[in-house]
């Protein structure tokens, strides 16, 4: 049986702490999603696979063995894109296709996933230029973008929403 | 004996032919010249419309190769205060000549379409800006890999003409 005083200092400490827990949620990535490092991380090998996120002005990006941090203010431009990428790939994908029966393989590449790119281009404390290129599932690298470019990061090729709504406020300056 | 005789002959004819093509080679050969470091600049998409992962691509390997084969002691990368303070500095700067994006699918289907090919001026300058050497290099995927990959193919080969032409003037490179 839980005392009466018990309960009263456990209400008293959930009261004081309730709050605390809520900003710790708050600090807590609004963008997140799963990606492939494709080139550029320092220490990092090509085609890492990882989580992305955006969380208190940095660009995160964390794996199996560790994470890499990117300030959001460091990075000059941030760009996304779209390709595709086949389901099977590697090694065994291509040795798949070359053996498989009958010339069957050749129909492989077509069994392929479309993929968001984003690439950014940031300076490291000595002034030094770095680029990195990551691949995440469609749709996944616009709210990353919107996100990094709300913390602090610049971009070279605005959102067209962004654009047209400048484009509209202006105008309504001008009247 | 006699057949002892022609086969020390027959050796030796060899292995003076195997040093006068050696020799030849070594003389023709030009004297590699001399930097202790590079600065390798961002590669512009202005003139020609590059996509911005094959010109980050094309950066991020052209570093990785040249560290790789260590031509120059120090690889600097585009902007980085410490490059000012080396000596023998040299700048690599590339620009986009052609570029053909290829398509994957198609040339894993057909095998002889959709090949992505790229050419680059690269231009070594010293830090007066002089030019040292220009070299229009291609980087190209025909078959396996993503289109990505002609930019490693570049950047191999431009780290080979590096090391062909200059040296650190240290021993043992």
């Amino acid at each position: 049986m839980i005392s009466r005083t018990n309960a009263i200092v456990i209400a008293v400490t959930l009261f004081f702490c309730g709050p605390l827990l809520r900003i710790g949620h708050a600090q807590q990535a609004q963008t997140e999603t799963q990606a492939v490092q494709v080139i550029g991380l320092a220490g990092l090998k090509e085609n890492t696979k990882g989580r992305l996120t955006v969380v208190n002005g940095t660009l995160r990006f964390v794996y199996a063995k560790g994470n890499v941090a990117v300030a959001a203010a460091s990075i000059e431009d941030v760009v996304t894109g779209k390709d595709s990428q086949r389901v099977i790939g590697g090694t065994f994908g291509t040795l798949a296709s070359i053996a498989a029966p009958y010339g069957s393989g050749s129909v492989m590449p077509f069994f392929r996933k479309k993929v968001d790119i984003l690439t950014i281009q940031y300076r490291d404390a000595d002034g030094g230029l770095h680029g990195a290129i990551f691949t995440m599932p469609r749709g996944k690298a616009d709210p990353i973008k919107k996100e990094l470019v709300a913390q602090g990061a610049h971009t070279s090729v605005p959102n067209l929403a962004d654009l047209i709504k400048n484009l509209t406020d202006s105008r309504e300056e001008k009247r | 004996m006699r057949t002892n005789f022609k086969n020390a002959l027959a050796v030796f004819v060899l292995l003076t032919l195997c040093f006068a093509g050696q020799l030849r080679a070594e003389a023709k050969q030009p004297a590699k010249m001399k930097a202790s470091a590079v600065e390798v600049k961002m590669i512009p998409s202005d003139e020609l419309t590059l996509p911005p992962e094959f010109q980050v691509s094309l950066y991020e390997n052209l570093i990785e190769q040249l560290q790789k084969r260590a031509v120059f002691p120090r690889v600097y990368r585009d902007g980085d205060r410490n490059a000012g303070n080396a000596a023998d500095l040299i700048t690599l700067e590339c620009t986009v000549v052609k570029f053909n994006k290829g398509n994957e699918t198609l040339r894993q289907v057909t095998t002889i379409a959709g090949a992505t090919s790229m050419t680059l001026r690269c231009d070594f300058m010293d830090k007066q800006g002089n030019s040292l050497l220009v070299r229009d290099i291609t980087g190209k995927v025909r078959f396996f890999g993503g289109n990505l990959k002609a930019t490693y193919d570049f950047a191999k080969k431009t780290a080979k003409v590096a090391d062909e032409n200059f040296s650190s003037g240290t021993s043992g490179s």
